[in-house]
């Protein structure tokens, strides 16, 4: 293999990799907010009962 | 039920996605001209039908929902926006690091391009708009009426950079360019294979996106019931 | 027939209420002429370089005074509720949009009239020589502002930043329209004719007018009725 610009060759898949790693982590951690949002709703609506 | 689909879908998608970038490191011929850059193609181009695919997928599905009025539509919608976006944005950064070697400069302003951050910004103001509307029906309905104006506008920007000069380079997937070869058949082949693994990626993101969107209308209700037993 | 006299209607209440208050007139002409001068300390143009970018400068101008009167197209009706007696009233959402996009054409096209000769004035430029073709495509460019923007107007008058959202959706989906008519323009303020390709220019910008008129006269209900 010729290594004449491979740093940007692993630059350009780094931000292919990242960015799509970074999309997942937000989906994660929105999904975390709701569940806890939503169990929060749950108790608060049980203890009125 | 939908939670299982989805571990089953990662399940395949992540070693197929691990396993593509190993190929595509160290098995994939190298390209006579352009050295190892060349592999980013890899991503750049299956991001860029993955993109498009949800870009689709929201269309017809502001379409459905205007024609039905029911917010699984919408939902469907703003999952497959937001995912386009995330593999618009790679299609875009790759291609900028691409371009960055091969043209000597991180962005020209030649038409694909153009289109592209076009394409990008005019999704982008459609989420805009809906973190901008409080009533879920009101939201839905305004939504999917800029998602269908947004596609037209698109696809016109589309037609109008077929009319100008382009330097970015042509069709190379030989059922483009009607079977003649232009590449090593086993580079043609692992760009199908990634834009598999791609496209699962995207599957889950949307499907993932969609649940939370039933969480969210889920909580919006309790948060209502909660309201009135007071 | 009926949608077409509804609009005529409309427009004309439009234009009549403008003209007795003249708030966006106003402000959006001296706001035009300011962003006019401006542009000229920016560049310091030779007549050369105006040849080659004078319709894109002005086509920015009018794109800004586009943005503020189709902002006031909808808003306007906010006060007093006009809006929902105006959905309630006969007049089908599609009239309701066609009168108030025709108002927003007649205004920003009287604009531009006014801007033409203080953009020759400012930039020494003899823009009048095919003023025959140069107001047929100013005409179809406003045409393209006033009816995407009156649109989202109706789309985005609910919301909290409106002034904001609005050019943030309208103006990404311009780009094609906008850079047409910056062409035509161009060659027409060098007083030459249309030249052979760029007819495409031409057809795209009238595709685009027919394609977004189509849509908004058909979906305009939809937005309308809450």
């Amino acid at each position: 293999m010729d290594e004449r610009n491979i740093t940007f060759m692993f630059y350009g898949l780094a931000v292919a990799w990242g960015l799509l790693a970074v999309y997942a982590v937000l989906l994660g951690l929105r999904d975390r907010d709701l569940t806890k949002q939503l169990d929060t709703l749950k108790r608060m609506v049980e203890e009125k009962k | 039920m939908r939670r299982k689909i989805i571990l089953a879908l990662g399940v395949v998608a992540l070693p197929l996605l691990l396993r593509n970038l190993y190929v595509i490191m160290f098995l994939v011929p190298d390209e006579m001209e352009q050295g190892p850059i060349y592999r980013i193609f890899y991503y750049h181009l299956p991001a860029f039908f993955t993109a498009a695919l949800c870009y689709l997928t929201a269309l017809v599905a502001s379409v459905l929902y205007l024609a039905k009025k029911d917010q699984k539509y919408d939902a469907i919608a703003v999952s497959a926006t937001e995912t386009g976006l995330a593999f618009a944005a790679v299609n875009l950064i790759t291609g900028m690091i691409w371009g960055r070697i091969s043209w000597g400069i991180w962005w020209a302003w030649d038409p694909r391009l153009t289109w592209a951050l076009i394409c990008w910004l005019v999704y982008f103001g459609y989420l805009m708009l809906r973190s901008a509307i409080d009533d879920p029906t009101e939201r839905a309905k305004n939504s999917a009426v800029l998602s269908i104006f947004a596609s037209a506008s698109v696809a016109v920007t589309w037609k109008a950079i077929e009319w100008w000069r382009t330097q970015h380079p042509g069709p190379v997937l030989s059922i483009r360019t009607g079977g003649v070869q232009k590449i090593d058949p086993a580079m043609e082949q692992m760009l199908y294979v990634n834009t598999v693994a791609l496209l699962l990626l995207g599957l889950i993101f949307v499907l993932v996106r969609l649940r939370q969107e039933e969480v969210q209308r889920e909580i919006d209700a309790l948060r209502r019931y909660a309201h009135a037993m007071n | 027939m009926t949608t077409l006299r509804h609009a005529a209607t409309i427009a004309a209440k439009d234009l009549r209420s403008e003209f007795r208050t003249k708030e966006s007139i106003n402000s959006t002409l001296s706001f035009s002429v300011v962003i006019l001068l401006l542009f000229s300390f920016a560049f310091d143009p030779s007549p050369d370089m105006i040849a080659e970018f004078g319709g894109g400068l002005l086509w920015m101008v009018f794109a800004f005074a586009g943005a503020l009167i189709v902002n006031r197209s909808f808003a306007r009706e906010l006060p007093n509720d006009c809006i929902d007696v105006l959905v309630s009233s006969p007049a089908s959402g599609a009239a309701l949009f066609l009168g108030k996009a025709v108002a927003a054409f007649v205004l920003l096209f009287g604009i531009e009239c006014v801007c033409l000769p203080v953009f020759g004035v400012f930039y020494n430029i003899t823009w009048w020589r095919s003023i025959g073709g140069l107001l047929g495509v100013l005409a179809l460019g406003t045409w393209a502002l006033a009816c995407a923007g009156t649109f989202f107007s109706a789309l985005t008058v609910n919301l909290r930043l409106r002034e904001l959202m609005l050019p943030m959706l309208l103006y990404p989906m311009l780009i094609p329209a906008l850079l047409s008519v910056m062409m035509l323009t161009n060659t027409l303020l060098t007083g030459q004719a249309i030249p052979d390709d760029f007819t495409v220019w031409l057809r795209l910008l009238i595709g685009f007018n027919v394609m977004f008129t189509t849509l908004s006269v058909y979906l305009a209900e939809t937005v309308l009725v809450r």
